[in-house]
């Protein structure tokens, strides 16, 4: 059983409006357990669309998911009970401090207190949070506030992580830390979809690339099997080419 | 429950941290007993107003309570922290209860203190055998007034659509009601509005209660009225979060 399976995935959007938006068109892939599978596409291509059915926030309009074997729209919660998410939007609680949103998100997901003291306190140190547990995320810049959304991922251990345009706002060096940290996941079995337009961080993490655009597929395969298939030196010419021709 | 535990903890953190709703929660219901009870009890109509106004005072706590803790979604939407809500392993109905449970708590509170200040400063007799059967009031009424604020706090995109449509609403539900005066020498059309006005029931429910007065047969329709509008407004509220996307 797949990690994750789609299978004719669509999405309209407005749908009973005279002007329709069709989001995701025939989607489909899976990714097997432990594999980091990276989505591309230009702005606007379905790929936030892709993430948020994966993570129920929204239930497609025609096709089925599964995470886990658990149906994304007949089984939600057990879909969310898998799952570890870092949306494309900063998403913290501004109003309180680094302590509460760890340990708030901890708790959201059943986890016990202490339990929950002791993981905050190891991901703290390692995404450089441990000075600032006691201050308010108002305060903090764009990048920290951006280093707690992930720290908040790592709190838990879903078998399934979503990161959708994660590493946008980071420094360097914790951008290569987070992709190191991804890599050893991955290797202990947790299967991760990500997205991002940063296409060399692809390119180095992920096992299996999909590009779309305008909600269609336009290729999937291994970097290598890419390179062959559309003729392209690395990842951006490939991207480009696909991209590109299909305009 | 831990789960809900959490959601109440979350809400409670992020009111502690602001003063501003402190002020909206508790002290304006607070202030117009005080200050508008006064001055109109004084100079328009006689001391009896304080007693007739008390309960009108805790309706109005429990209905800005609601529209604070509605609110939280547009701040939950501006942090982003909304979405990524919707992906934790909680449903919406945890998560709506979860408010609400601290809504009450908190709807509870300030009517408290109002009670005491009206007993203790201002006169006003309560049928204290009843306090729990106005706590129960309370909660419920709280609740239906926190489900229908959340329909428009989830559906409506902009804050600015929002605020307008709370404060229209603040005002044709405790302007058109009994909270601030009787009604039965008002307009016809007038009395109209203020019989199928929720704010109505509320305030009826929380007087029978808390003083004993009114029909014990309008006052268990008006709780019946009140409960189904309840509901109806929680179907509601669950349908647009399961929307929310």
């Amino acid at each position: 059983m797949p990690a994750i399976l789609v299978e004719e995935l669509q999405k309209v959007y407005r749908s009973g409006s005279a002007n329709p938006v069709k989001a995701l068109d025939n989607i489909s892939f899976e990714i097997p357990k432990g594999q980091i599978f990276g989505l591309l596409g230009p702005n606007g291509a379905g790929k936030s669309t892709v993430v948020k059915i994966l993570t129920t926030i929204t239930t497609p309009s025609g096709g089925r998911a599964q995470v886990q074997g658990f149906d994304v729209a007949k089984e939600p919660l057990q879909v969310r009970r898998q799952i570890g998410v870092v949306l494309q939007q900063t998403a913290v609680e501004t109003l309180l401090t680094v302590r509460d949103n760890l340990l708030i998100y901890a708790s959201l997901h059943g986890m016990e207190k202490a339990e929950a003291v002791k993981r905050m306190r190891l991901v703290a140190e390692e995404f450089e949070l441990a000075e600032r547990l006691n201050d308010t995320v108002y305060e903090l810049s764009i990048g920290t506030k951006r280093r707690i959304q992930v720290a908040k991922v790592f709190m838990l251990d879903s078998p399934v992580i979503f990161l959708d345009e994660a590493t946008t706002g980071m420094d360097p060096i914790m951008k290569r830390k987070v992709m190191e940290r991804l890599k050893n996941e991955a290797r202990k079995g947790r299967t991760i979809l990500l997205t991002t337009q940063i296409l060399s961080e692809a390119e180095e993490l992920c096992d299996n690339i999909m590009i779309i655009d305008q909600g269609r597929k336009l290729a999937i395969g291994t970097l290598q099997e890419l390179k062959s298939d559309v003729q392209g030196a690395n990842l951006e010419e490939i991207f480009l080419k696909l991209v590109e021709d299909k305009e | 429950m831990r789960k809900i535990a959490a959601i109440i903890y979350r809400d409670y953190r992020q009111r502690i941290t602001n003063i501003g709703f402190i002020f909206w929660d508790l002290l304006v219901p607070v202030a117009y007993l005080t200050l508008f009870g006064t001055g109109f009890a004084k100079s328009v109509v006689n001391d009896n107003y304080m007693s007739f106004f008390l309960p009108g005072v805790i309706a109005m706590t429990a209905f800005s309570v609601a529209m604070n803790t509605s609110w939280g979604f547009f701040m939950d939407k501006d942090s982003g922290i909304f979405y990524e809500l919707l992906t934790y392993p909680i449903t919406r109905r945890q998560l709506l209860l979860g408010k609400i449970c601290f809504n009450v708590a908190l709807s509870a509170a300030g009517s408290v203190l109002a009670i005491a200040i009206g007993v203790l400063f201002m006169g006003v007799q309560i049928r204290w055998g009843f306090l729990p059967l106005t706590l129960a009031a309370i909660a419920v009424t709280t609740a239906g007034w926190f489900f229908l604020m959340s329909i428009f706090a989830i559906t409506l995109n902009r804050m600015d659509s929002f605020n307008t449509f709370t404060s229209v609403a603040y005002i044709l539900l405790m302007f058109m009601s009994t909270m601030f005066y009787p009604i039965a020498d008002l307009p016809s059309w007038f009395r109209w509005a203020a019989y199928v006005n929720p704010m109505t029931w509320q305030v009826d429910i929380l007087r029978f209660c808390l003083l004993g007065s009114g029909d014990i047969f309008w006052i268990i329709l008006e709780s019946a009225a009140f409960a189904a509008f309840t509901i109806v407004c929680m179907a509601f509220a669950v349908r647009a979060l399961n929307r929310a996307a």
